[in-house]
Parts: structure tokens; sequence; C-alpha cells
């Protein structure tokens, strides 16, 4: 029997089967390591109860005077634990990937489907899925949680102008930002060097426009990555120029040129 | 040698226990080898040189020519010191995230348990590393600050802006201050890698701590929650060595310092005496 089955060439599995098995794969390989769920639980955690904190301690402010109280953003108050939380989400992106180079298992997963490239689609797609899916349930409960907190003063409705927008906004913000993470970790194949990288680029690099200034860096400012935090904000003060989805898209090119390098190097490097 | 293997008598083949402080100086030695054949003990300094030293000059260029256009509340309001270190930050943040690699790397190469099976004393293991890592970023620190002010100064004075030299009022101080300040980071980024024993978990813990959270902190309208526990952050304590902060005398803030890192080292010698490797 044995014998026989070896001799029986094998029948090329349909595109439609090696997908879904590739995605079940990536399912359990992104389920199943200890990190995952923890960044995830951290993420929301920080988003969720940062909510509230910063509802409470915003309170006094969004009582204060008219003048304030016309230059207050009482979603984007809420929402700056994002700040906080995008990098949990960002390492999460990274260690998707780099955590399988580091343990070796990147060479089984490569063994097991050749196709490199529909594999790394397949973990993005698995993962877009999970983290937006995570991200859009904690941006709703954070709306709520920190307009409650805030709510004897000024505070944001559902369905006002814009807010519908800015709390669907920040599920998709911090989701980008873990595909930037996941994309970049293909890059550099070394956690500590993606997140270095990818931590310079969302929090150092915006800070160093703002200490050196000038025409030029005000300029570029606005088309860092962090433009699209523009997405959770009702205010465009400052500066800025780019409202929520324009902010979204800048970093939607960001992540749409870092998967066009890693799509190419990906089939062609070792593992 | 024959006396020795007597010596050491009915055990079967076993060495003699090496004296406590050949077994000091080994250690020391084995941990100096894996420090400075790291990659980023040669990546982060240099990163950190470009932030506080490169980017510093071209802001403080910026400042220069702005100078003569300045009306005289800006002139009062100028600070030749901390227009000089602006991005000290980054430079404090890189050396946290450089203490943590130097554990975490361990742990993710599994070297680790090369290293606890060499030298089961693992408080021993624990404070070489600190011995390696704190005075060296003292010493690298103090390269990048000095390097930081000397040309930052240099550039106020070729432009005849308000600067200063190492013996004016409290200078030296400060620039020390910063010093201790990069190496007390790098300790915490030391015993938070050896906590929790993940480059991943570690770095981004490195940049809440040290970056996003006095930032996200400062936005919070002051209340009796924050007024007591945000001028106790890491960064906020180091603040204090560059410019004066309400409330917070140098001594609190040195103070407060110390207590961060000894606090993690105390859970960080803790836990790796207690866990796996």
């Amino acid at each position: 029997m044995n014998a026989q089955a070896g001799t029986v060439p094998r029948r090329g599995t349909s595109l439609d089967s090696r997908l879904r098995a590739t995605a079940r794969s990536e399912w359990i390989k992104f389920r199943s390591v200890r990190s995952s769920p923890l960044a995830l639980v951290a993420a929301a955690l920080i988003v969720v109860v940062g909510a509230w904190l910063l509802g409470v301690g915003n309170r006094d402010s969004a009582a204060a005077s008219p003048d304030s109280g016309a230059a207050f953003d009482p979603v984007f108050t809420v929402f700056q634990a994002i700040e906080l939380a995008q990098l949990f989400i960002a390492a999460l992106g990274v260690t998707t990937v780099t955590g399988e180079y580091a343990s070796g298992l990147i060479r089984g997963t490569f063994l097991a489907t050749p196709q490199r490239a529909q594999v790394l689609a397949i973990k993005a797609l698995v993962f877009t899925v999970a983290v937006w899916a995570c991200c859009t349930a904690m941006s709703y409960q954070a709306f709520f949680l920190g307009q409650a907190a805030l709510s004897p003063a000024k505070h944001a409705g559902i369905g006002d102008p814009g807010v519908l927008t800015a709390v669907f906004g920040a599920g998709l913000y911090l989701t980008l930002i873990g595909l930037l993470g996941m994309f970049i970790g293909v890059l550099v194949r070394s956690t500590s060097a993606a997140l270095i990288s990818l931590f310079g680029l969302l929090v150092v690099l915006p800070i160093a426009f703002i200490e050196i200034p000038g025409k030029i860096t005000k300029n570029l400012a606005e088309y860092l990555p962090d433009a699209g935090e523009q997405a959770f904000q009702l205010l465009h003060t400052g500066s800025y120029t780019l409202g929520p989805w324009q902010g979204l898209g800048v970093l939607a090119g960001y992540v749409a040129a870092a998967a066009v390098t890693a799509f190419a190097l990906i089939v062609r490097r070792d593992a | 040698m024959s006396t020795v293997m007597a010596a050491s008598g009915a055990g079967s083949a076993g060495h003699a226990p090496p004296a406590a402080h050949r077994r000091a100086w080994a250690v020391l030695a084995a941990e100096w080898i894996k420090l400075r054949s790291l990659r980023s003990m040669l990546v982060t300094p240099l990163l950190g040189a470009i932030a506080c030293v490169g980017l510093a000059d071209l802001a403080v260029r910026h400042h220069a020519t702005g100078w003569p256009h300045l009306d005289a509340v800006q002139r009062a309001q100028f600070d030749p010191l901390a227009i000089n270190f602006n991005f000290v930050t980054l430079g404090i943040l890189l050396f946290g995230v450089l203490g943590a690699l130097v554990v975490t790397n361990e742990y993710g190469s599994g070297v680790i348990r090369t290293t606890l099976a060499a030298t089961p004393q693992r408080g021993l293991v624990l404070a070489a590393k600190a011995v390696l890592v704190g005075p060296g970023s003292f010493a690298l620190a103090m390269v990048i600050i000095f390097g930081a002010f000397f040309t930052g100064q240099g550039i106020l004075s070729g432009a005849h802006a308000p600067h200063l030299s190492l013996s004016d009022h409290h200078v030296l101080v400060h620039l020390l201050g910063m010093a201790g300040y990069m190496a007390a980071a790098g300790l915490l980024g030391l015993f938070t890698g050896v906590l929790v024993r993940s480059a991943a978990v570690a770095v981004t813990s490195m940049f809440g701590l040290l970056l996003v959270l006095p930032l996200m902190a400062d936005k919070i309208t002051p209340n009796a929650l924050t007024r007591h526990t945000v001028p106790y952050l890491p960064m906020n304590l180091g603040d204090r060595m560059l410019r004066p902060i309400q409330g917070l005398s140098p001594g609190v803030a040195v103070a407060g310092l110390a207590a961060w890192v000894l606090v993690l080292a105390a859970a960080a010698a803790f836990s790796l005496r207690g866990r796996d490797a």
C-alpha cells in the first residue's frame, strides 16, 4: 500500500483549496502565538480605559469658557490613548512575521506553500480581518465610555457630523499601522530592527520634524505616516490641511509602498 | 594539579569551585564579549549620536540664524542649553532600547541557556550585565553629550547668539546629569528586558514608558491624580537634568530615577532567579 502511494503522482492542489489551507494555517499561527492575543488585549485596555481616564481628566477643560469650548475636540480628546496603543498593534504586526523568522518556522511555512506571495497575501488578509474587527470594536467602546465620562460637559453623540467617520477611522488607522509593521517585518526580518525603524517612523520622526523649524519640514510633516491620526479628529488644527480620509490615504500609501517592496523581496530572498 | 584534585576529594571528577573573585572576573569577561559583539551596540549609539548631535545642530543652526530677528521677550526666553538638547530625548530612548536588546537578544538566540549553565549564580550574571551596561552607557553618553554641547554652542557663538561654556554656572552639572540619565535609561531597559524576556515587548515598553506616556500625560488637564504621578515618570524626572521644573528639586529627581532603577533591578533579579530560561 505504502509503496503504491509513493508512486502515485500527486495531483496539484487547486488554487482555491490551497488558499483555504493557507488561510487556516496562518490563522492557527496568528492565534496560537501567546503574544498576539496579549498585544490585542493590551491595546484594547489602553484605548478603552485610556478613553475613560482622558474623559474624566478633561471634563474641566471641556466645561471651561466658551472660547476654549469651541477649540475642544471631544472625539480626539478621548482617542488620544491610541497613540500609545498603536505601539502594541505595530509590534503585533511586526512579530507576526519576524517571530516566524526567529523561530525558523518560516522555512516550514515556505516548504509547505512554495507560493510565497500567496502566503504573504493570506497572512496580511488574516491579520487585517482579525485586527480590524478587534480595533473597531475597541474604538466604539472607547467612544461611548469616553463620552460618558465627559458627559456633563461638552461631548459628542455618535450621530454628530464626522463622528461616525472618526470612530470607524480609528479602527482603520490601527489596522493600517499593524499592516505597516507586518510589511516592514518582512523587509528587515529581525524583530528589534523592525520595531526600531517602525517606531522611529511613527513616533520619533514627527517629533524631530516639529523640533527642526522651517518651511520644508513643516510641509513634509503633514505627509508622515502619522497623518493617519487625522482620521479620528474632528478639528483639524494647526497647519494641517488634510481631512480624515486624506490622512488615512497618506498612511495607506506608506503601507502600499512597504507591501510592494515586501512582495518583491519575499519571493527572492532566503528564509 | 594533583593536590587540587585531591582537595576536591571524594567528588567524582569535579573541579574545585573557583574563588569568588575569579568567577566574577570570568563572568564579567564573558558578558563583555557578548556585549561588544552585539550589532545593536554599534548601531544604537550611532543613531543616538545622529539624533543628539546631528539633528540638534540643525535645530541650533536655525535658532542661531533667527537670533538677530527676535524681540526682547523672545530674547529673554532664549535658553542656549535647552535649544542645544531638544533631541536628547531620542538619545535616551535609544539607550533604553539598547539596554533591553542586550538581554532579550540572548533570550531570542538561546545563548541565555548557555550563560546560565556556565554560571548558575544568576544574580552574579545580572550584576555583571548591569556593571557593563551602566558605566558603559554612561561613557558613550558622555561622548554624545559633550559632542552635542561643543558643536551646538560653537554654532551659537559663531552667530553671536548667547552661548555657554563649560565653566558657566551649573553647566557641567547639567551635562553630567543628562549622561547619568542616559545610563539610567540603559539600566531600565536592561532590567525590563530581563523581566519580559522578549525583544518585542521590551522595545515596545521602552517607547511607551520613555516617550509616549509622558507625551500623553501632558495632554490631560492637571488634576489631583496627575499632579502627583506624572512628574515621577522617568522622562519627566530626567527632564529635570536639563531645565528647572516647578516643584521638583534636583535631589528628588535623582532619587526618583535611582528608585526606578533599583525597583526594576530587584524585580529583575527576583524573576531571573525563579524562572526558566
